[in-house]
């Protein structure tokens, strides 16, 4: 906090004051923050209404006293406007609070009444570049720039902007000058921070495609040893020296190689330095004809570099024929003698080839006749159970469930004790629809090797997936900090996408949609998280001249919020609180618990013993000093909604949804899902033109889409139902945009059933014209069956995920033919166990445990590795 | 495996390998603070689908005393259970010690290792080539032991 450069007849204060209010800006900034607080109500006493009540506002904050210290900044606010001090310190609450909007409105204010203050100014920066308000930005650099030219970092500070705000030639001239005004000092060589300017300096020219400036300073500056960081310079030679089509790029990007032979860009790079077409072989797949030069050139490579697999491996890329046979023979013999567990999973990308799959096969396969008619003693046994393994693999990717379980009993047999058989075995029953099969196999892995965290979280994952949430918990526990709340706590602390979707997704596919809805908040608060993880950085990688990443990072940020894992919680919250709307009763039944089973019980009761000891902590938490400064972030609320039916009975959940889905819309406008649950938001708020939006883009991603088919005879039916036509303009554009999506003079029935017809051979497309039938056409019930029951004709595509949302729907409409079709696809799917009646399921979920006998006293014998063992 | 420098769209892959491998996990901001700070020393590996299987999260020892010499620290690595036996981790820290040495000019690399971590302790002796220096006692927040081990680049 600076002092406040003109004097004002309010602010002025007598001699002895005004020293003491200096002395208290130095105690604020040095966080003495108790003799801080002494000297303000010294002040005070005097002067009750000087701007001191804001400085002693912001030192109670920094105490833990939040409200307290807000009301008395707003207060001092009210009575010195004008205070640029006051603003100042506002601004700080607010960016303490992550509300970065209001904190840089504030900044705003402050820099009107003092525009030179250079702690306000750089504050005010990083709001900009937080907000992406980079023409702002460029101004506020600038400032900085004319008030302390001296400083170094400014002027890369106002290169950035520009770069930042799409000015390039600007940001190059700005770095040219600071070039100049450096030689004039003497900068060591060795530097880091100058060579990572420089380093950002030829990135500037490579996007400006002054390619061969770029060039010459990259080598001036190598030579005089003030660029040192070898990779990078390697990289940008390579880069730089094939933009220009020289005939050095190919020494440079072979230079790459020799450095890290196992980088598949590099050898990218150089088969297009020879002019060698081979902007796929990353992916792994050549159509057409591959090029003789290119398969030489590899061949030349996996020849110099033995120890490095890439070039062997996109040797297989390209070789076809017999040169393929005789490459993917070596390759494969000499992995499995290895024993190299990720082998399939390396050549699968092979496979988009027919002969090259079918080669494979055949090698694999001969490879085991061979080891049963004459099981040599010289070879490794261990060969044997690793091409077993393989060969499952092969099947089970192809679709052969059955003999790549009848594969892994043979290795079973040979080997019981290799974790990764049992969890390929999982894997193998997952796909097939048993559940339960997969969650005991998992855990018979986790078994064997009760230190690897690996094992442990494919079976919490398995058990999600098995619904067994509770027995999820606890295995995953067994690895989570002991002193967490909960081992839930530690994974949501630890920001774990994997843990909190999956369960989530299981308390969803419960029916638990308090406790869903309770997880996917917390994906988006990890999200949140992500995005203010950045603010630092903008004032941070100047200081350190670090920038080349740094504009990684704001890059990165501008996308992460498009992860799936972020849309997928978002889409799903949106459906939740859909579903709530249309049926108020589903959020008090989730609240309800006389309703809960004994399972939700425990977990309720859990949450609360959880939250109970984060707020016993909290209490806790020794003050270590008097002055202990907690900073401005305010402190993490204690969760007074420890199973989420509290948000589930969210007052306006429409609302809310809309709200979750308008920051993603942009970002993630490929997913379809997104689109469906806007149209669901939207045509419930009555935002019809919205609504229309949501569908036309879902029709641009795939016109087909069942779900698209249900909301277009949806949107049909709720506007030719509307009691009268929206008012001119609006009215007439949406029934133009109606007529785009479902064609006039039609009826619904019509429609439905052409739509029926066209694809009769999807049971998703059956299960959607079922629902328009029930749902919006309120056909009679048998007519609904009818159309339902089509699905498990032969020739219809039906998979599990289908049947079982056939039989939800089967439910909501309390069709007495459920279990007729429980048990038609019971027989579709003979290993599948998720069409077993309740009673089974219970019995197969008693098994899942059984070999383990998850009991905490066993258990704490397994959980060695990370010595964090009760015991 | 395509074994290459860390990225900054890496972290929530690395974050997520590191969280399915090892006791010992970090939010996100510590993942871009490394980036952020040492942004040549963090190496990953990427299967064909461009997801991570492996990473070595490396900085540069901020606490030197003076006349000490400046070193590396491992501050995590690890390889998923079904991408061992490819030599990945032994790749992805000779890539990390390179910069290390010629951008800092450090002349060894640390790491720590709990002592009941078995597994991990022979991957860095055996493998990688570390030797125990010392015990660190109660390292870890829950107490228990770690090796700190050390590897010299001048042999």
């Amino acid at each position: 906090m600076s002092k406040h450069s003109s004097p004002h007849s309010k602010r002025a204060l007598p001699s002895k004051e005004a020293s003491l209010f200096k002395e208290l800006l130095t105690l604020y900034e040095t966080r003495q923050l108790k003799k801080g607080l002494k000297a303000s109500e010294q002040i005070l006493k005097k002067f009750p209404e000087h701007e001191t009540l804001c400085m002693k506002g912001l030192v109670l904050t920094h105490m833990g006293k939040r409200e307290e210290g807000l009301e008395l900044v707003k207060k001092g606010i009210r009575l010195d406007l004008t205070s640029h001090i006051c603003w100042h310190v506002f601004g700080l609450i607010q960016k303490g609070e992550k509300n970065y909007e209001e904190a840089l409105k504030s900044y705003a204010q402050a820099l009107r009444f003092d525009k030179d203050n250079l702690n306000i100014l750089r504050d005010a920066a990083q709001l900009q570049t937080q907000l992406r308000l980079f023409d702002a930005l460029v101004e506020t650099r600038h400032t900085i720039l004319r008030l302390r030219p001296n400083l170094r970092q400014n002027w890369i500070g106002l290169a950035v902007a520009y770069h930042l705000n799409g000015n390039l030639q600007e940001a190059k001239d700005t770095l040219e000058h600071y070039q100049k005004i450096l030689k004039a000092s003497n900068v060591p060589v060795g530097d880091i921070e100058h060579s990572e300017t420089l380093l950002y300096h030829i990135r500037v020219l490579e996007e400006l495609g002054e390619f061969s400036d770029a060039l010459s300073l990259l080598d001036t500056n190598v030579k005089q040893k003030f660029i040192i960081d070898r990779t990078a310079i390697l990289e940008a030679r390579a880069r730089l020296l094939q933009k220009l089509k020289s005939d050095d790029a190919e020494k440079a990007w072979r230079a790459l190689i020799q450095h890290n032979p196992d980088c598949y860009s590099y050898y990218q790079g150089y088969l297009s330095s020879q002019n060698l077409d081979l902007a796929s072989i990353f992916h792994s797949f050549v159509v057409g004809h591959p090029s003789p030069e290119t398969l030489q050139v590899l061949l030349d490579f996996s020849t110099q570099l033995p120890k490095a697999r890439a070039p062997q491996r996109l040797s297989l890329t390209v070789a076809s024929g017999d040169e393929f046979k005789k490459l993917v023979k070596s390759y494969l013999f000499s992995s499995l003698e290895k024993g190299i567990p990720s082998l399939f999973a390396d050549v699968k990308a092979l496979y988009k080839d027919d002969f090259k799959c079918q080669t494979i096969e055949s090698i694999v396969e001969d490879s085991i006749k061979d080891w049963n008619s004459a099981p040599s003693d010289s070879d490794e046994p261990t060969t044997y159970l690793w091409t077993l393994y393989f060969l499952a693999q092969h099947h089970s990717y192809l679709g052969r469930h059955e003999r790549a379980l009848s594969v892994l009993d043979t290795a079973l047999i040979h080997t019981p004790t290799l974790p990764e058989l049992h969890i390929f075995k999982a894997r193998v029953l997952k796909r097939c629809g048993d559940y339960l099969g997969a969650a005991r196999c998992s855990n018979d892995a986790r078994l064997l090797d009760g230190q690897d965290r690996f094992l442990n979280t494919k079976c919490g994952k398995y058990l999600l997936r098995a619904g067994m949430v509770e027995e999820a918990n606890s295995t995953l526990g067994l690895f989570t900090k002991k002193d967490a709340a909960s081992p839930a706590a530690d994974l949501e602390d630890m920001q774990s996408l994997l843990y909190l979707m999956e369960e989530a997704n299981a308390e969803y596919r419960a029916g638990r949609l308090h406790l869903a809805l309770k997880k996917f908040r917390a994906v988006h608060k990890v999200f949140s998280e992500f995005g203010d993880d950045q603010y630092d950085f903008h004032g941070y990688n100047l200081r350190k001249f670090i920038i080349n990443i740094y504009r990684s990072l704001l890059e990165w940020e501008d996308t992460v919020q498009s992860h799936p894992a972020h849309v997928a919680s978002v889409v799903a919250t949106a459906q939740i609180f859909v579903a709530v709307h249309d049926d108020p009763s589903l959020a008090s039944a989730a609240s309800r618990s006389a309703l809960m089973t004994d399972e939700e019980k425990k977990a309720k009761k859990k949450a609360k013993k959880a939250a109970q000891k984060t707020q016993e902590e909290a209490k806790k938490a020794p003050s270590q000093s008097q002055n202990e400064d907690k900073g401005l972030e305010p402190p993490a609320l204690k969760d007074d909604d420890p199973d989420g039916s509290k948000y589930l009975r969210s007052p306006d959940p429409l609302e809310l949804a809309a709200k979750l889905l308008n920051s993603l819309q942009t970002p993630a406008s490929g997913n379809i899902e997104l689109w469906f649950a806007v149209y669901d938001v939207s045509i419930r708020r009555r935002k019809f033109l919205q609504a229309i939006k949501a569908l036309h883009s879902a029709r641009s991603l795939n016109s087909d889409h069942p779900e698209l088919h249900y909301r277009i005879v949806h949107l049909h039916q709720t506007i030719s139902s509307l009691p009268q036509s929206a008012p001119n303009p609006i009215g007439p554009i949406i029934s133009e945009n109606v007529q785009l999506l479902f064609p006039e003079g039609v009826s619904p029935e019509t429609y439905n059933s052409q739509y029926l017809q066209q694809h009769s051979a999807s049971a998703p497309a059956i299960l959607a014209a079922a629902k328009v039938s029930a749902q919006i056409l309120k056909a009679p019930r048998d007519e609904v069956e009818g159309i339902i029951f089509s699905a498990i004709a032969d020739g219809v595509q039906l998979d599990i995920k289908t049947g079982l949302s056939i039989l939800l729907f089967l439910t909501s409409i309390s069709s007495p033919r459920m279990d007729e079709f429980r048990i038609a696809c019971d027989t579709k799917f003979p290993l599948s166990t998720a069409f077993k009646t309740p009673e089974e399921q219970t019995q197969l979920r008693q098994q899942v445990l059984a070999a383990g006998d998850l009991g905490p006293a066993q258990e704490s014998e397994d959980t060695t590795v990370d010595g964090s063992t009760k015991s | 495996m395509n074994v290459r420098p860390m990225r900054v769209d890496d972290v929530i892959g690395m974050q997520a390998c590191n969280l399915q491998n090892l006791p010992e996990n970090y939010t996100m901001k510590y993942y871009l603070y490394h980036a952020m700070t040492w942004p040549s020393l963090s190496y990953v590996a990427e299967d064909h689908k461009g997801r991570i299987v492996g990473y070595i999260l490396a900085k540069m020892e901020e606490e030197v005393a003076d006349g000490e010499v400046p070193h590396g620290h491992v501050t995590s690595i690890s390889v998923l259970r079904s991408y061992r036996r490819l030599g990945l981790a032994k790749k992805l820290m000779l890539q990390s010690q390179d910069a290390m040495a010629t951008i800092y000019r450090a002349s060894y690399v640390s790491l720590h290792v709990r002592k009941s971590n078995r597994a991990a302790l022979s991957l860095y002796r055996d493998t990688l080539g570390f030797e125990v220096k010392g015990i660190e006692k109660k390292y870890y927040a829950d107490g228990e032991d770690a090796y700190s081990m050390h590897l010299s680049f001048k042999r």
